[in-house]
């Protein structure tokens, strides 16, 4: 794998769109190209050479590893639409890290903001410590957000995450969400999603889904009335293969959507 | 005693609050150009018309603020120091827009264009979350007509229209008779939820005191048992089930029903999860009768922005210009958010006292950069601001058009003239925008 190194030389006044540090962008390019590709500071149009200092040397999509060092907090959009190849960030990282990803891996050394690995088409997104809101959510107004792919949060998750997730049997596409601990309204509208939370959750958790499993190994802090209790499990099969031990409180819903549900929820007992 | 000369106007509309009403009576003193008397006005409305008279508070030249204290200037000079700040800005914030008319509301959006900057309404603090459940879940919604001559359940919830919509109950809601409600209050059953006994509660038939902020839960169990299904609790949100069960029996017999839904809904913890709920639960309702719903807009124009900026732009609240082209996402781009978060450099507010209603932190972090208002009284913006220009009041001084809270768009008039050398928001916003082309080169 080759690899390509960046860090930041000055933090930026506004948020930096960078959208174009993706693999797929800095796939069979030299350093002086990979330096004049666009960046957005506010209104004002710049280039990665004016933020970064940029070294090492590209392969082809697959086999670029893209290395950034420095404080990104806010530093929006890596990743975006990347399809293959890695990006390692070793910092804390802005909105919309991974946004529409369809392959590769993202490891996150640091906390993301909201909205990482929104929309998420496939690949892997890995955040060592918490994600903000919206974290593998739907964009406003899209009827279908993650479609495929895992996201690992070590910490916390915010609120909405895994928002409008859409699995599908026969294209054998199943988004995974694992994290910490979770904010409220977790997987809402949830259409297929797989979320395990290690820790507790706060209120509502999946609103409005109509199918999916959510297994929450710590507490709730109100869990909604229309999920009904069906009986206790002691072994969980999530549809990627794994099979998680314990003892759970099996849930049936969200019956709001419909009289009968396949949607299932799961809390430690 | 001294024989005034009036001159009435009437048919005037009311530019205060989202309900637009349509038939106030205005006596203008025709000597001294202000106003002396209005009739069928409620509290809020006649005090706007009354506020346009000359006082202290009502600036009439425009100023500039030198050494903390302001000094009046020309017109031409107020443009080219407004110019040259937004010009320079790299990330300026257009924020307002919903108490002025359409016309103006449109240049706002040239403008924001033009500088590449973030251009935000008064949706983003108040209906907003609206708006982000209408584009998830759709919006089953007539115009108030339709509720006056044939509702026969209005719930209000997280509203309280006899102090925020006064003429609301008396004109679409509740006391006035319609074609199929002949007996007007009497054929209308008024349910109210809200976590407070408000004076629209103690009118009602049926009044649901829920936990603040525990909405969603009870909107959820409801449409779950509009479904039929048994639910496992005793009591949800602080309401005991039976008094659910009635409810929703209430909802599922209704000939005609209605919510009209306040901040209370919109702006307690869950927000657009709670109007996606209450949206939900009226398509569900119309399998068994028929059932729509209605957001109760606040200003008199914020219905108007949306729909102009979503007509210019695509989006109705909330964009981002600075790539050149609009972006739409509420929680980035949304006022408070960037002010919280410190990444605007120069603000014009229009018509607008943010520095009133947003979180203090973020009141600060706008105070820190350059500030240009367009406001026809002192307010606390105004009176921080670098730069003053002085607004004609829409639908007072100047005419224009405004949409009320259903989407129907009415007319403004024009009472009376504007005090010393007031232009209308859109006059402003036009010459503003001539200045920047013509400073830029374009």
């Amino acid at each position: 794998m080759t690899e390509i190194k960046l860090k930041l030389k000055k933090l930026p006044k506004f948020p930096l769109e960078a959208e174009s540090i993706t693999p797929d962008n800095f796939a069979g390019k030299t350093l002086d190209a990979i330096k004049k590709l666009p960046l957005y500071h506010g209104n004002e149009n710049t280039v990665i050479g004016d933020y970064f200092s940029v070294s090492g040397k590209s392969g082809n999509v697959n086999n670029t590893k893209i290395v950034i060092d420095g404080d990104l907090s806010n530093v929006k959009r890596i990743g975006e639409q990347m399809s293959g190849g890695e990006i390692i960030i070793n910092g804390n990282v802005g909105m919309h890290v991974g946004n529409n990803m369809s392959g590769g891996k993202i490891l996150v050394n640091g906390n993301a903001d909201d909205w990482a690995g929104a929309m998420l088409q496939g690949g892997e997104l890995e955040i060592i410590g918490d994600a903000g809101h919206y974290v593998g959510a739907a964009y406003r107004g899209n009827w279908q957000g993650m479609k495929n792919g895992v996201i690992k949060v070590k910490g916390k998750v915010g609120n909405e995450s895994m928002l409008w997730a859409r699995s599908s049997k026969p294209a054998n596409r199943w988004p995974m969400l694992y994290c910490g601990s979770a904010g409220p309204f977790l997987g809402t509208h949830n259409h297929g999603g797989t979320i395990v939370v290690e820790g507790d959750c706060d209120r509502c958790a999946g609103a409005d889904q109509a199918r999916g499993i959510i297994v929450i190994k710590g507490k709730v802090s109100r869990k909604l009335p229309s999920f009904k209790r069906i009986g206790e499990v002691k072994e969980i099969d999530l549809p990627n293969g794994e099979k998680i031990t314990g003892k759970f409180i099996e849930y049936s819903g969200d019956h709001s959507v419909s009289k009968e549900s396949t949607g299932k929820l799961y809390i430690a007992a | 005693m001294v024989e005034r000369k009036l001159r009435t106007i009437s048919d005037v509309i009311c530019p205060f609050c989202g309900t637009l009403c349509d038939d106030l009576e205005v006596d203008v003193d025709i000597k001294e150009e202000t106003i002396v008397e209005i009739r069928n006005g409620c509290q809020i409305g006649t005090k706007k018309f009354f506020s346009s008279n000359p006082s202290g508070h009502r600036y009439t030249k425009p100023r500039i603020k030198e050494n903390d204290s302001f000094k009046e200037v020309s017109w031409d000079e107020a443009f080219d120091k407004a110019a040259e700040i937004l010009i320079s800005a790299k990330r300026p914030l257009l924020y307002g827009f919903s108490s002025t008319e359409c016309e103006a509301q449109s240049k706002g959006v040239e403008l924001a264009e033009l500088l590449g900057g973030i251009l935000d309404n008064t949706a983003s603090v108040c209906h907003g979350p609206s708006l982000l459940a209408i584009q998830d879940v759709g919006a089953p919604m007539a115009t108030l007509g339709d509720f006056k001559n044939r509702a026969d359940l209005v719930i209000f919830w997280g509203s309280n229209p006899v102090h925020a919509h006064p003429r609301h109950l008396g004109r679409y809601s509740e006391f006035v008779r319609g074609y199929f409600r002949k007996d007007g209050r009497n054929d209308r059953f008024i349910v109210v939820v809200d976590p407070r006994n408000t004076h629209t509660a103690q009118i009602a038939d049926l009044f649901i005191q829920i936990k603040p902020s525990e909405d969603y839960e009870l909107l959820n169990a409801i449409r779950a048992m509009v479904r039929g299904v048994e639910l496992d609790e005793k009591e949800i949100s602080g309401v005991p089930m039976e008094k659910i069960k009635e409810l929703v029996n209430i909802l599922k017999t209704c000939n005609f029903g209605v919510i009209f839904f306040g901040m209370g809904l919109t702006q307690s913890l869950a927000h657009h999860r709670n109007i996606d709920a209450a949206i939900s639960l009226v398509r569900e309702l119309n399998d068994h009768t028929k059932f729509l719903l209605m957001p109760m807009r606040g200003h008199y124009n914020v219905t108007g922005a949306n729909i102009v900026f979503a007509w210019n732009t695509g989006y109705a609240y909330s964009i981002d210009f600075s790539k050149g082209y609009p972006r739409y996402n509420p929680g980035e781009f949304s006022s408070v958010d960037l002010l919280m978060r410190d990444e605007i450099d120069a603000s014009l507010i229009v018509a607008s006292d943010p520095a009133s209603n947003f979180p203090a932190a973020s009141v600060k972090n706008l105070f820190k950069h350059p500030l240009i208002s367009i406001e026809p009284h002192e307010t606390p913006t105004s009176a921080n601001a670098d730069i003053n220009f002085p607004a004609a009041i829409a639908g007072i001084e100047c005419e224009g058009t405004a949409y009320r809270m259903d989407s129907v768009p009415i007319r403004l008039r024009k009472v009376k003239d504007a005090p010393g050398k007031c232009l209308s928001d859109k006059e402003i916003l036009e010459k503003l925008i001539e200045k920047i082309k013509e400073k830029k080169g374009e």
